[in-house]
């Protein structure tokens, strides 16, 4: 967080830049490659994709360049070469030619994060391979011949094509679609306009292969363009769809398939790229395809900003708060003296005011810090597929609600757990192939990834159909440690969520024959870490499902305050359920265990004061307490009052003490001074211990 | 040579945190010299390195924090970062001090990873500029806090090392 100084040398401004410049880059050659990958149907290849990927590889070759950065300016150049090769189709667009690409990506974001980009020997060495790799893998492809016939096309139009302009054309041709020349004339003034509506509805119904100026008898204030276009419409059918009063359209080559025959006439093959573009980032108008005068203009309105500045600025609004607060009190202490009710009263009217204005500063910059989880998703996508590969296992990963957002920095620490929950479904859940089938299930695995926002939490869950966990074993190996007694009598629930307790995941019994593997351990640290949860559930042979809940953001909080003994805790609000007044004889006890009967059901209870070592209230004083929940955990946190509700910046506590369970931070409260923060995920899940143990 | 505290005028802590702070960020011209930043306890002086020195702040009210070594006071709010105190009498194994007085001092430390910490003393007295082959090794007590004694007058001040007084060994 922001209180927390790094102690890392600086990079300076410029090198920082680039790296989030190339960091961009690569997230888009990475959603791109992706979306190649799963579009690759029939060993076609979407021209489009192909040609963005090129772009971008130019783009990084040119920054990269400018920066002195000859590693990755090479690698770059030589991306270009392999897809230069793929949209030229010299290169088949096969797995290995992806996987190179792939890898290209992951060693230029690994020279990214070496620290200040400078190539180590190593790393040097590992370039050099990989473009010798390139430089081999490309020189054994022969080009095919080009032995289609041109006929009917101009030669004026033939001439003015560049070599991938005609590659296309020729592709176009062996797929037997259709060619036309689509002509329009456009008042010189706004042509860019014109040009591009008219560049975009022919891409609904094709692929223009080039747009040239056409000449013609056309008025000077006019400039006309003639658009060569692919497609499966016949000349007419495109004229009448593109609806355009200015364009004309003039056949060259008939489709050859028939148009009138019912179902070859929609490009069937987009049926799956419409499928999966629901995960690709690449939602923006596909404006840059087409000529030089659009790609001057900057295609993206978005403004890259250090999380760091956003850090600041959370900072600012946060003491802004603080500020308003106090002046709600002194409007409060002017309003009950009737010698300055007066002033009192527009003070508070002012206060009001002012305070609509903060909430809408605070939502903004809030809003501001969110990203989608689909980052996160996409880099988890490529994993399963790197594995997928590697392993030749088949294992299929459904992506839902990527568009959900969360917290920059929750997003950020929640990639690694996440990845290692996903990849434990991939490496210990999901059978083997034999096994699968005579278990009756289909040979492809499934991991599902599903994210959704519920309140102020996102719940992310991550679903195998793999074997499952087995309650009994879990139980035996826990019971092996020491964690439980034999005879404890345990829920499913929570035998399952032993995987969670330090050690017993980690031992290769239960990954084996639980089909859950190392470290869940240390997945709910982190995830506690971020003020969530994390739970388990799992039918034998049928599968498992993780889910996490998370807060959706960190920075500023409502809070309740309460007082217990002579102290102060803040309890972020997003976490409480509801507060009572509780006459002591309400509360019960089992085996020494205080619970309360709330609606019918229990509550366990927890007191503030026992938990941290404070002197207690007196025998029969009337307490509050204040019902928490994270994910379907509920506790009734006992305290001496309720005191009231208060925006809160929860800071970091700097210090040799690094971390006090059971505190999330401190918050300072105006007039009230520095109050801690309690961490209510850390609290709910040791009394669920308690419980276990018990 | 010393700087007395009394040559600097009105609010002499603010000053002497100021100058200290100053001499903390100047190059040091010879390395063998160095600046202690001089504090007491009781009657002993103690002394820490000036450049580990932040700033000085008067006592005020700290927020008790629970679970933590009874050497942890608690915490403060310092222009919006929340800083932990440790008191140093208790740090050291001495009884507390009866009274929170007026004259107490936190003097607020970088740790040695960008970390701040408060070290709550009984007083500060003056910056103490002296040469390497001044200092003296210690006599052996305070559990290895103190790493020299530096001559000052006709006695002698304990320096500390800051990182193993701040170590209080827990969770790093």
């Amino acid at each position: 967080m922001a209180a927390r100084r790094t102690q890392k040398p600086a990079r300076n401004r410029a090198t920082r830049e680039f790296v989030s410049e190339v960091e961009e880059i690569l997230e888009r050659m990475r959603a791109d490659l992706s979306d190649l990958a799963d579009a690759r149907a029939g060993g076609r290849l979407d021209p489009e994709l192909a040609n963005r990927l090129f772009r971008s590889a130019h783009s990084l070759k040119g920054i990269a360049g400018m920066f002195g950065f000859e590693g990755v300016s090479d690698l770059a150049h030589h991306m270009e070469d392999i897809l230069d090769g793929l949209r030229m189709g010299r290169l088949p667009p096969g797995a290995p030619a992806l996987a190179l690409l792939d890898e290209v990506v992951e060693v230029v974001a690994g020279l990214l994060g070496s620290g200040e980009g400078e190539l180590a020997a190593g790393a040097l060495a590992q370039v050099q391979a990989l473009i010798e790799r390139i430089v081999a893998s490309l020189a054994s492809e022969a080009p095919p011949a080009a032995d289609d016939d041109l006929d009917g096309i101009d030669a004026s139009i033939l001439r003015a094509l560049t070599e991938y302009e005609e590659h296309r054309l020729r592709e176009s041709l062996r797929a037997g679609r259709a060619i036309h020349l689509v002509e329009a004339s456009f008042e010189i003034l706004s042509f860019e306009e014109g040009l591009s509506e008219l560049t975009g509805s022919v891409r609904a119904l094709g692929e223009v292969l080039s747009t040239l100026p056409a000449p013609g008898d056309s008025p000077d204030s006019q400039i006309r363009f003639s658009l060569l276009v692919a497609t499966e419409c016949d000349a007419a059918e495109l004229g009448s769809r593109i609806d355009l009063p200015n364009a004309m359209v003039r056949a060259m080559r008939a489709s050859r398939a028939t148009p009138t025959q019912p179902g070859s006439a929609a490009p069937a093959a987009s049926a799956p790229t419409e499928l999966l573009r629901d995960a690709s980032p690449g939602e923006s108008p596909r404006a840059d395809g087409g000529s030089e005068i659009e790609s001057l203009k900057s295609i993206s309105e978005t403004v890259r900003v250090d999380i760091r500045k956003l850090d600041e600025l959370m900072n600012l609004v946060g003491e802004l708060v603080i500020q308003r607060g106090a002046i709600g009190s002194l409007a409060d202490r002017l309003l009950a003296d009737p010698a300055t009710a007066r002033a009192g009263l527009e003070l508070s009217k002012l206060h009001k005011s002012l305070e609509r204005r903060l909430t809408d500063l605070q939502a903004g910059v809030l809003e501001v810090r969110m990203v989608p989880l689909r980052q996160v998703f996409e880099k988890l996508s490529r994993v399963v597929r790197r594995l997928r590969r590697d392993l030749g296992k088949d294992v299929r990963l459904d992506i839902r609600g990527g568009d959900t957002e969360l917290d920059k920095l929750i997003v950020e620490q929640l990639a690694d757990p996440l990845m290692h929950v996903v990849r434990n479904a991939f490496d210990h859940a999901i059978e083997p192939a034999a096994d699968r089938a005579s278990a009756g299930k289909p040979a492809e695995g499934s991991i599902r990834l599903e994210a959704l926002q519920r309140g102020n939490h996102v719940v992310i869950e991550v679903a195998d159909d793999g074997r499952g966990i087995d309650p009994e074993a879990v139980r035996q190996r826990a019971h092996t440690l020491g964690l439980i007694e034999q005879d404890a009598v345990l829920s499913r629930k929570e035998v399952l969520d032993l995987i969670f307790a330090p050690g017993l995941s980690t031992t290769t019994e239960v990954t084996e024959t639980s089909g859950r593997g190392v470290g869940m351990d240390v997945v709910r640290e982190n995830v506690t870490a971020l003020g969530g949860i994390v739970h388990v559930d799992s039918q034998p042979g049928r599968g498992t499902t993780v889910v996490f809940t998370l807060p959706i953001t960190l920075a500023i909080i409502r809070a309740l305050t309460v007082g217990v003994a002579d102290q102060r805790f803040a309890i972020p609000l997003t976490t409480v359920l509801e507060t009572m007044l509780v006459d002591p004889v309400a509360i019960q006890r089992s085996e020494g265990r205080e619970f309360l009967t709330l609606r019918g059901e229990p509550l366990p209870l927890r007191r503030l004061h026992a938990e941290f070592g404070l002197p207690s209230p007196p025998a029969g004083a009337r307490v509050a307490v204040v019902v928490v929940g994270l994910g379907d955990l509920r506790l009734g946190l006992v305290v001496d009052h309720l005191e009231g509700q208060q925006d809160a910046v929860i800071k970091p506590i700097q210090g040799p003490v690094r971390s006090v369970r059971g505190i999330a931070g401190a918050t300072e409260l105006g007039d009230l001074g520095t109050v801690l923060v309690l961490d209510v995920a850390s609290l709910v899940e040791d009394a669920a211990k308690r419980r276990e143990a018990a | 040579m010393s700087i007395e505290i009394g040559a600097l005028g009105p609010g002499p802590f603010e000053e002497l945190a100021r100058s200290a702070a100053l001499h903390g960020q100047e190059p040091i011209e010879s390395t063998s010299e160095r600046e202690l930043l001089v504090l007491w306890l009781d009657d002993d002086p103690y002394a820490l390195p000036v450049e580990r020195v932040r700033e000085i702040v008067r006592w005020r009210p700290i927020t008790p924090v629970p679970r933590v070594p009874a050497a942890v006071r608690g915490v403060l709010s310092l222009r919006g970062e929340i800083v932990q105190v440790i008191d140093l009498r208790l740090r050291l194994g001495l009884a507390p001090s009866l009274a929170e007085g007026r004259r107490r001092r936190i003097v607020v430390l970088h740790g040695d990873d960008g970390q701040m910490t408060g070290l709550l003393v009984d007083r500060v007295s003056e910056v103490l500029r002296l040469r390497d082959e001044e200092l003296r090794a210690p006599t052996g007590r305070d559990a290895g806090t103190v790493v020299a004694l530096a001559p000052q007058g006709d006695r002698f001040v304990s320096v500390f090392d800051v990182d193993r007084v701040l170590d209080l060994g827990v969770g790093a």
